[in-house]
C-alpha cells in the first residue's frame, strides 16, 4: 500500500496525540514565514529566531487547547509573535527595523520576474525608504500584510489587534506612502 | 489592485530577509527535554498529593514540616493566622508604571500572553499587574530571582493547599484566607503590610514564580494561568 503524503489536519491530530515527528513536520512547514514575522516585530535575526522556537515550543504545549478545524497558521503565529513582541519590550529598544533591499541582482541574461519589473531602481528605493519613514506601528503592518505575506485575519492574530485596526491602520499607511511616494 | 499595492506587491520580492534557519532539531531536543521531565513533575506532583492528605490528618500533620517552598514562595502552616486585614489586591507594590518601567524596575521581563493591561508595579525580582478576568479583579505577579519572596502563613484545615497541573511545580491554595507576606531585602523600599489573601495559584517555569490570586474557581484560574504562560 503506497501511502498519501499526510495532509496538514493529519498532522496536527498526530501531533495532539504526541506524535513529535509529525510535529516536526508542522515545524518545517511553517518555520519560514513564523521566523520571518518574528524578524519583522522583534527588528533582529537572533531575537527571531529565538522567538521562533519558543513559538513552536509553546504551541507543541498547547495544542490541546487547538480547536480542530480552526486554521493552524494564525494561531501559531500568534504565539510566535507574542514571543517577538517579549523580546522587542525586553531589549527596551526604539530603534525600528530597517528594511533593505536585497543587494543581489539576477545573474546574466535571467529576464526579471514580471513583479520586479513592474518597479524601476528608481522606484524601489523611493518606496522602500517611504516605507521605513512610516510609524513603527503602521510600518510593521504593510511589512507583514505585503512584504512577509499575510492575510489581514493573520496580521490581526498576530498582533494581537482588532481586524478592524489592522484595516484602519493598513489604510493610513497607504495614504501617507501615496503622499510621499506619489 | 491599485497601483501603490502592485508596487508594494513587487517590492515585496526585493527585500531582503536573513535566511530562516531550520529549527526543527532545536525544537525536537526541547520537546525530548519536556517529555523526559514530565515524569520527575508527576513525582513532585504526587508528593505534593502526599503533602495535603497528610496535612488533613492531625496526628500526621503534627509530623510533617511546618514549612515548605515553591519557587520563590514559602508556604508555613500555623496554628492560628497572624493578625492582619483585607486590603486592594496590589496594596503596597509601588506606583502604576508602563510595561517597560516596571521591567527596567524589577530587573524581570513580564510573560503574559493574554491579555493586556496597561498598568504595572513593580520591585526589584518582582513586576505585577491586575487583569479582569471573567469580570472580577486577579493580580498576576511574576518573580524572579532572590530580591523578593513571599511567605503564606496559612492554618490548616481551614485552607487547603492542593496540587495544580500547571508547570512544572503548581499549587492550589483555597478555603479560609491565609495571610501574605512579601519579603523584600532591607534597603529596597518600604516594606509591604501584610494582608489576608483569598485563592491562590502558584506555580513555577524554569526560574520565575508565577502567583495569581483572585475570587476564581480552580478551573478558571488554569485557564487564565495556561494563557499566561502559554
Amino acid at each position: 500500500m503506497v501511502g498519501r503524503p499526510l495532509d496538514e489536519s493529519d498532522l496536527i491530530g498526530r501531533a495532539k496525540r504526541g506524535d513529535t515527528h509529525a510535529y516536526e513536520d508542522l515545524v518545517y512547514a511553517h518555520q519560514g514565514i513564523a521566523f520571518r514575522t518574528a524578524y519583522v516585530i522583534a527588528g533582529n535575526a537572533a531575537d527571531a529566531e529565538e522567538a521562533a522556537q519558543d513559538g513552536f515550543v509553546k504551541a507543541w504545549r498547547a495544542l490541546g487547547r487547538f480547536r480542530e478545524g480552526a486554521p493552524f497558521r494564525p494561531w501559531l503565529l500568534r504565539i510566535v509573535a507574542n514571543e517577538a513582541r517579549n523580546r522587542r519590550r525586553s531589549a527596551g529598544r526604539r530603534a525600528h527595523l530597517a528594511l533593505r533591499a536585497a543587494t543581489e541582482q539576477p545573474s546574466g541574461d535571467a529576464a526579471p520576474s514580471p513583479e520586479a519589473a513592474f518597479l524601476s531602481a528608481e522606484q524601489r528605493e523611493s518606496l522602500l525608504a517611504a516605507v521605513n519613514e512610516l510609524p513603527d506601528d503602521q510600518r510593521t503592518v504593510i511589512s507583514l500584510r505585503y512584504f512577509v505575506g499575510l492575510s489581514e485575519h493573520e496580521t490581526a492574530e498576530a498582533l494581537g489587534l482588532p481586524a478592524g485596526t489592522v484595516k484602519s491602520r493598513t489604510a493610513r499607511a497607504l495614504e501617507r506612502l501615496r503622499e510621499s511616494y506619489g | 489592485m491599485a497601483e501603490l499595492e502592485r508596487a508594494l506587491a513587487a517590492l515585496a520580492g526585493e527585500i531582503e530577509f536573513p535566511t530562516a534557519p531550520d529549527l526543527r532539531p532545536r525544537v525536537r531536543e526541547r520537546l525530548e527535554r519536556r517529555r523526559l521531565a514530565r515524569p520527575f513533575a508527576l513525582a513532585v506532583a504526587l508528593l505534593v498529593v502526599a503533602f495535603g492528605i497528610a496535612m488533613a490528618v492531625p496526628p500526621a500533620r503534627s509530623a510533617i514540616l511546618r514549612f515548605f517552598h515553591i519557587g520563590a514562595v514559602t508556604v508555613e502552616r500555623v496554628q492560628r493566622l497572624p493578625a492582619a486585614r483585607e486590603r486592594p489586591l496590589a496594596t503596597g507594590l509601588g506606583p502604576a508604571r508602563t510595561l517597560d518601567q516596571a521591567q527596567a524596575r524589577s530587573g524581570v521581563t513580564l510573560i503574559l500572553h493574554a491579555p493586556q493591561p496597561q498598568h504595572f508595579y513593580a520591585r526589584p525580582g518582582l513586576i505585577a499587574t491586575l487583569l479582569q478576568y471573567r469580570g472580577k479583579p486577579v493580580l498576576l505577579a511574576e518573580l524572579q530571582g532572590d530580591q523578593l519572596g513571599i511567605t503564606k502563613k496559612l492554618a490548616a484545615p481551614d485552607t487547603r493547599v492542593e496540587p495544580a497541573d500547571m508547570g512544572s511545580f503548581g499549587l492550589w491554595i483555597t478555603g479560609g484566607k491565609h495571610v501574605i507576606y512579601w519579603e523584600t531585602r532591607p534597603g529596597e523600599g518600604s516594606q509591604i503590610k501584610p494582608r489576608l489573601a483569598g485563592n491562590v495559584l502558584i506555580w513555577t517555569q524554569d526560574s520565575r514564580t508565577f502567583r495569581l490570586e483572585g475570587d476564581l474557581r480552580e478551573e478558571q484560574m488554569l485557564e487564565l494561568a495556561r494563557d499566561i504562560t502559554r
